[in-house]
């Protein structure tokens, strides 16, 4: 069933069986504690009504009971088996009913009770309590009159004797055994003459009470687990449904609408921490897929051009017939476009491979300051064109690098410098060593880069003119040199005031 | 019909221009924003290329100043192909574009399309009496037999034809026949016409004393 695989339904059944059980306990707990109270007034009051009677039957009766007299000196009078000596008491204080007032206060006259006087009893409390008196043969001595039809009838097997003792009773600690039959509860008590004393009382009103109480516990038990099912059912749908629209968001996402994201409602909490979290995960993938699509979209738009020259240049030249230098002309234009799509590709590769960190570096001790003014003089014929002047102000630092990459990012820095320079201006270049880094500037007195254009410098396809300025121009370079100086562990910044020029600095780790 | 280019790359521009002027065109060309747009608003073009990356002014910015004077018909070369750039340039005021790279049959096929409409033609065949011009296959027939026509001549029927009922000024004709490389003598115009009247027909093209030429 897949439906009990969800969060949801798996809380509910084990929110409602750990409710089911502690209902279950708290229910039985209270009919068990209620049903131990009313059974111990009823055990109490049976207890206090034996001891009355043991104690009554005890003393040594005028006629003994059955007529048989007990042996001599055990059923004196005031005898006490565990008490002091008789001679020591004063006689009155041995009557039983002084000392046992039953609960409405009242208590029991003194006497000796014949055995046909146990009526007597029935007297004074004729509804509730029954007694009888049994010999040890089973055959009953005595019994009130209010006794139970069928404890009679069963009267065979009344003699049992009493050898499991819940509690004694009485002056001389008479065992008292508390059995239950039916809707009765009696207590017997075994005479040391071994007839067999018992108190007994209906309970049906104290069952008929518990019965009342087990509905009610059941009836309340059942409509707190109801209420407390549905609560759940609504608590736990309330604290599921960020996680429903979490992963509602995750398949929009998922289905290619990137600026989705979830709506942290309480971002305290542990989902909303959750969805705080996936949310900037998606925000990042978002930036990421937005840049690779950017990406192609600017290579793709690069291709365009060289291949539309070729296309047009090779359509038109097809036209018709022509002279062979017209031919010549085309072949030209086309090796053109193809050494800009050569150029292009390298860069993308090049790119492409510091992103996936592929591309090796050939590390080796070199002087940096060498490379630079190499590059100098490499670019100078460039220079020379646009009359800039470049001055090189270099200090020996050996670093560990790939020379070539540097070189590569030398070279790109001066011929931005010189390209965007003014006609007769300047470009410095200064190599030193400051708190172990080789620091590189190259500074230039050109028209400078806009604020808002800054940040973008080192991105790809950039180009602080809106157009390309000539083949070479890919849009790539600074990109390129800086993946080529962060592969160094180095860093690369830019510094530029609008009409006064543009300062790189690259800081690479001295060798 | 003269129209004008506009466009950075050296070697693009040279063979697009080359093949309009092999297509009977005549042909001016600007390789940076402001030259465009000082040649598109002196001169009343049939129709201009116009690529959206330019050094100083790009196309978007010409095209949007061009608007304020002038309607003529603008073919954009864009090397975007993404939708909004192409609603950009549509509701900026261009008449058509095409993608980089292009074919250059395209590119003629929409620039005639885009002279066709705004001389409100809506089919490629124009007929005239006895005369019927072909503008996409650049026919011209009489009497339904193919009429040997040079490009020159084929230029002078067509735009004569798009302006049918008008009265076209010699300059007029001067303008959009003739580059401003070219050194038009004013007798070469009279050469051009007779040579039409000759195989066209005396009376298909109309004299106008002191105003010009019209096709009736």
């Amino acid at each position: 069933m897949k439906i009990f695989k969800s969060i949801k339904w798996r809380l509910q059944i084990w929110y409602g069986l750990i409710l089911i059980i502690v209902l279950a306990g708290f229910g039985i707990t209270a009919y068990q504690l209620d049903r131990n109270r009313q059974f111990r007034q009823v055990d109490q009051e049976l207890h206090r009504r034996i001891g009355v009677l043991a104690n009554a039957l005890h003393r040594p009766p005028q006629r003994g009971l059955n007529g048989n007299r007990p042996p001599p000196g055990q059923f004196q009078r005031g005898q006490n088996f565990d008490g002091p000596p008789p001679e020591s008491l004063p006689p009155e204080q041995n009557f039983p009913g002084e000392n046992f007032p039953d609960r409405n206060g009242r208590r029991f006259p003194e006497f000796t009770l014949p055995t046909q006087d146990i009526h007597f009893f029935e007297a004074i409390d004729p509804h509730h309590y029954y007694y009888r008196i049994v010999n040890r043969d089973g055959d009953q001595i005595a019994a009130t009159t209010n006794q139970p039809d069928n404890r009679l009838h069963n009267s065979d097997n009344f003699f049992q004797p009493v050898n499991q003792v819940d509690d004694t009773v009485g002056k001389g600690g008479l065992p008292v055994k508390l059995v239950s039959y039916e809707t009765y509860r009696e207590a017997a008590s075994q005479l040391p003459s071994e007839e067999i004393v018992t108190v007994g009382c209906s309970v049906a009103p104290e069952l008929k009470d518990l019965r009342r109480t087990a509905l009610s516990l059941l009836l309340v038990g059942g409509t707190v687990l109801i209420v407390g099912l549905a609560g759940g059912w609504w608590f736990v749908g309330r604290a599921l449904r960020p996680v429903s629209e979490i992963s509602a968001t995750a398949v929009k996402i998922s289905a290619g609408d990137l600026s989705q994201r979830i709506n942290v409602a309480e971002a305290e909490s542990e989902l909303g921490q959750l969805a705080a979290v996936l949310n900037s995960t998606f925000a990042r993938l978002e930036t990421a897929f937005a840049q690779q699509k950017q990406f192609a979209s600017d290579a793709a738009h690069e291709l365009r051009t060289p291949v539309s020259v070729i296309l047009t240049q090779t359509q038109a030249a097809l036209n018709r017939e022509r002279d062979a230098a017209s031919y010549k002309q085309t072949v030209e234009a086309c090796q053109r476009a193809a050494q800009r799509m050569r150029k292009l590709i390298e860069s993308l590769l090049a790119l492409a491979r510091f992103d996936a960190g592929q591309e090796i570096l050939k590390r080796q001790q070199f002087d940096f300051s060498k490379t630079v003014s190499d590059c100098a003089g490499l670019v100078s014929p460039l220079a020379d064109e646009r009359a800039v002047k470049i001055s090189v102000e270099a200090e020996p630092i050996e670093i560990i690098g790939d020379s070539e990459r540097l070189a590569q990012v030398v070279t790109n820095l001066l011929t931005n410098a010189i390209q965007y320079n003014k006609p007769e201006g300047e470009v410095r270049v200064k190599l030193e060593s400051q708190n172990g880094l080789a620091v590189l500037t190259v500074a230039d007195t050109g028209q400078g880069i806009t604020a808002e254009n800054l940040p973008q410098v080192f991105g790809r396809f950039f180009r602080a003119d809106t157009s390309r300025t000539g083949a070479g121009n890919s849009g790539l370079g600074l990109a390129i040199a800086k993946a080529i100086v962060e592969a160094h562990g180095g860093t690369i910044e830019v510094t530029s005031e609008e009409n006064a020029g543009t300062t790189f600095t690259v800081r690479l780790p001295q060798g | 019909m003269r129209i004008l280019i506009v466009e950075d790359e050296p070697d693009l521009l040279a063979s697009l221009a080359q093949a309009l002027r092999e297509e009977g065109y005549a042909v001016d060309t600007a390789d940076n924003g402001d030259d465009g747009l000082f040649n598109a608003e002196g001169t009343d073009y049939d129709a201009i290329v116009l690529d959206v990356m330019l050094p100083g002014m790009d196309g978007w910015e010409i095209l949007k100043r061009l608007r304020k004077t002038k309607k003529t018909p603008v073919l954009m070369l864009t090397a975007r192909d993404q939708t909004r750039d192409r609603v950009k340039g549509l509701d900026t005021g261009a008449d058509d574009y095409v993608v980089k790279p292009f074919d250059l049959e395209e590119v003629f096929a929409r620039l005639r399309a885009i002279i066709r409409r705004s001389a409100n033609k809506t089919t490629n065949v124009i007929e005239i009496g006895d005369v019927k011009i072909d503008t996409a296959a650049r026919n011209v027939f009489f009497k339904d037999k193919a009429v040997e026509i040079t490009a020159r001549e084929y230029a002078l029927v067509e735009f004569l034809a798009l302006h049918r009922g008008e009265v076209v000024s010699r300059t007029q004709l001067y303008e959009h026949l003739f580059d401003e490389n070219e050194s038009s003598l004013s007798n070469l115009l009279d050469v051009h016409v007779s040579n039409v009247r000759k195989k066209l027909g005396a009376e298909f093209i109309a004299t106008r004393r002191g105003h010009g030429y019209c096709i009736e």
